[in-house]
């Protein structure tokens, strides 16, 4: 029995002490840490691929009628980054900031509001400016070296097309 | 001819024409059977030919057949093969015979399947409540798909479900907030003097409802981050086992670094896991010197997961056909750097300690469950291999890269805590040596499989030995991309069914360092029952009355 309880104090006193200064000195994080939401509202299509994949289903597209409004609610996060990895602009990232407590909750809301694109034919808003003007870009890259104006199709809405296009089987007028 | 073949024949001479084969493959045959038939099948698997009872689940089919349907999942360890007997249940009829009578680890399963179908199990010995809140109103039935997933009917009348004991015992009443061990539960212990004498458990109230969530909400990919937090400790084991039964049930084919990855993250969780359990467990019987020791070994590895994953727990790594992050080669160094310390520091604790006697007096010979109570009971993981029980599905099983590496599953044949000790200890360094191998072996290549739409009504099982025991998984694929109907069974949930045989003998000292033993993780009441010393009789108050009692006191009687 003594023998254990010796070995145990050497193994207490080789040890020493380990615990951490944290909170008198800051906590450091590892590279990759998955920690405060971030959203980059320059960035932001607004296409809402991160709003589809959220597992706690905590960012909401909100449509209103000339606006898209991303909003991210992190009160709720589970911190996995689902957004960050599926994000096609890099606008919503997951920093290494940890110490999140707050006495306000809506210190915990992020959005960005975004203009958006309305159909040349009815008038209805469909996407946003910027998702269309990446839509041009992507379709018209610019090692191309041509400068082609997009076609009409690009600024009718989904529902235009269809009726447009069954409109030109039937015989009516192509669009372009 | 294959085992499952065989088996099969079995059956058919035993029971001629009365299963219906739906599939069968290496590993897992599904078969129908009706339920006439089904308590002399089970009756035969679980007592013939030795067949584990893992789980039981229901899934309300109605929608597409007019039908409910009870699957009982069956393991044969010996030969590593998974049987499910699928019974249709009538939505008019609802009942269906127990084959609790003949497997009494099936107790709490068809007690679940009537708290969340309303299916009642015919000659059940205990069919009381277990998962739902006492005071949930008794026609309401939550995994049943009319049911939405955000209702919150009003609260019934309050039922008394609580055992009472036999003659003359005394009840001690530990909860509903497990003391040593920080989490809910509520055991009901019937003693003797120092001896207990009987127990009964009440727990599922943290039940969370994210089966239900699933059923309703969440696509496939949203899941295993939600099957992550079935468990703060083993989280990975969930959605890693999720992601293998819906891949299972898509015939998803996973890339072999993908696989590595996550044996490496699996013996890692294990690694940490034991560790934490051995504190634990000192802590439990007022030796701190072991707590903070192996919590400070066990630190470096929770550093490690953050470097590899993002965060220390909840890793977020699993998707259904891969994993997210690789392991770059650069940090191999570091992680075999970190696995060689706690190797060694680990054996040191462990040296100091087995032999410390005043420990083993508390170890030896306590909670003691025989070979044969574990087998009926239905135990898994190191509480069942402490016992004697050769269940690893590691070993039996094999699933993400466990095939390819040399292992050997840890056995004791003591079946008391000392044993379940040794186990821990034992495996603990299993998992070191199998990160190394897994680190050695892991081949290039992605981390995710490509694959279109999964195919509606197609069933996976997936059985991951997790650090507390095997933790099954059930899918049934759905047709807008989504699961139909995700069941969990935890381990802890086979584990606790055998608490009251381990405490049989115990004195009630030893009662939290058994529950302990199991390296339990519980679920949750609101219940209070307190004590008249003067005329020692009990009062269980019922919640409006402790209500009305807290109000008087701090409102003056008032409700605000």
């Amino acid at each position: 029995m003594w023998l254990s309880k010796f070995k145990e104090l050497k193994l207490c006193l080789k040890a020493g002490r380990v615990t951490l200064p944290y909170p008198l000195a800051p906590g450091e994080t590892m590279k990759g840490f998955r920690g405060r939401p971030v959203l980059n509202g320059d960035l932001c299509l607004g296409c809402g691929a991160c709003a589809a994949v959220c597992p706690p289903r905590t960012i909401f597209v909100i449509d209103e009628q000339d606006t898209r409004t991303i909003q991210v609610d992190y009160s709720r996060c589970t911190y996995c980054a689902r957004c960050e990895e599926v994000c096609p602009v890099g606008s919503i990232t997951l920093n290494n900031e940890f110490e999140l407590a707050t006495t306000n909750k809506n210190d915990m809301k992020l959005s960005a509001t975004l203009s958006m694109a309305k159909c040349k034919n009815c008038g209805t808003p469909f996407t946003t400016q910027r998702m269309l003007a990446k839509l041009t870009d992507d379709y018209y890259p610019e090692w191309m070296q041509v400068k082609v104006d997009p076609p009409e199709w690009f600024s009718i809405c989904p529902d235009c097309r269809k009726k447009l296009e069954a409109s030109r089987l039937k015989g009516g007028s192509k669009i372009v | 001819m294959s085992t499952g073949h065989e088996l099969l024949n079995q059956i058919e001479t035993k029971f001629p024409g009365a299963v219906k084969v739906d599939s069968v493959t290496e590993r897992v045959a599904f078969l129908s059977v009706c339920d006439e038939q089904l308590v002399a099948l089970a009756d035969f698997l679980a007592n013939q030919m030795n067949a584990r009872f893992v789980m039981e689940i229901g899934t309300d089919k109605r929608p597409v057949n007019q039908k409910y349907e009870l699957s009982y999942i069956f393991c044969l360890d010996q030969e590593g093969f998974e049987i499910s007997l699928k019974v249709m249940v009538d939505e008019n009829k609802l009942e269906v015979p127990s084959i609790t009578p003949v497997i009494p680890g099936a107790g709490w399963a068809e007690r679940e399947v009537y708290d969340m179908l309303g299916i009642v199990a015919v000659n059940h010995p205990d069919p009381r409540r277990l998962v739902l809140a006492d005071d949930w109103p008794e026609d309401l039935f939550p995994m049943r798909k009319d049911f939405e997933h955000d209702n919150r009917p009003p609260a019934a009348e309050v039922k008394k479900i609580m055992k009472e004991p036999d003659g003359n015992a005394t009840v001690v009443s530990v909860g509903p907030f497990f003391p040593t061990l920080e989490e809910p539960a509520y055991f009901r212990l019937f003693v003797e003097g120092e001896k207990v004498v009987g127990c009964d458990y009440r727990g599922f109230f943290s039940h969370r409802g994210i089966e239900k969530l699933a059923d309703k909400v969440l696509d496939y990919n949203q899941v295993p981050f939600m099957a992550e937090r079935i468990c703060g400790i083993c989280g990975f084991v969930h959605s890693c086992s999720y992601c293998q039964a819906v891949e299972m049930a898509a015939e998803i084919e996973v890339p072999a670094r993908a696989r590595y990855i996550r044996t490496i993250m699996l013996e890692l969780e294990r690694i940490h896991s034991h560790l934490l359990w051995i504190g634990l467990a000192g802590h439990i019987i007022g030796f701190d010197t072991v707590l903070m020791q192996s919590w400070r070994v066990r630190e470096p590895v929770m550093w490690l997961c953050e470097q590899i994953t993002g965060n220390r727990k909840t890793y977020g790594m699993n998707l259904v056909g891969g994993v997210r992050r690789d392991i770059p080669e650069d940090l191999h160094p570091k992680i075999l750097e970190t696995l060689d310390k706690i190797e060694s520091e680990s054996r040191t604790i462990i040296d100091a300690i087995i032999k410390d006697k005043p420990l083993l007096m508390r170890l030896q010979g306590v909670g003691t469950l025989s070979r044969e109570d574990g087998r009926k009971l239905c135990v898994v993981g190191p509480t069942a291999r402490a016992s004697g029980l050769e269940t690893d599905i590691r070993v039996k099983y094999p699933y993400a890269a466990y095939g390819e590496l040399d292992m050997k599953a840890a056995f004791q044949t003591g079946g008391d805590v000392l044993a379940r000790t040794l186990v821990r200890a034992e495996e603990l360094f299993t998992a070191i040596d199998l990160v190394r191998q897994a680190l050695q072996k892991m081949p290039e290549g992605p981390i995710m499989a490509e694959f279109s739409d999964i195919p509606p009504y197609r069933e996976g099982i997936s059985l991951i030995e997790a650090p507390r025991g095997e933790s099954l998984h059930y899918v049934l694929t759905g047709p807008d991309n989504r699961p139909y109907r995700w069941s969990v069974r935890a381990p802890t949930y086979a584990q606790l069914q055998a608490i009251p045989d381990m405490l049989s003998r115990s004195t009630v000292a030893d009662f939290p360092l058994i529950v302990a033993s199991i390296d339990p993780c519980f679920s949750c009441t609101e219940r209070v029952e307190t004590v008249d010393r003067s005329s020692h009789t009990i009062k269980t108050y019922r919640r409006e009355e402790l209500l009305q009692q807290l109000q008087n006191k701090y409102r003056g009687g008032e409700r605000s």
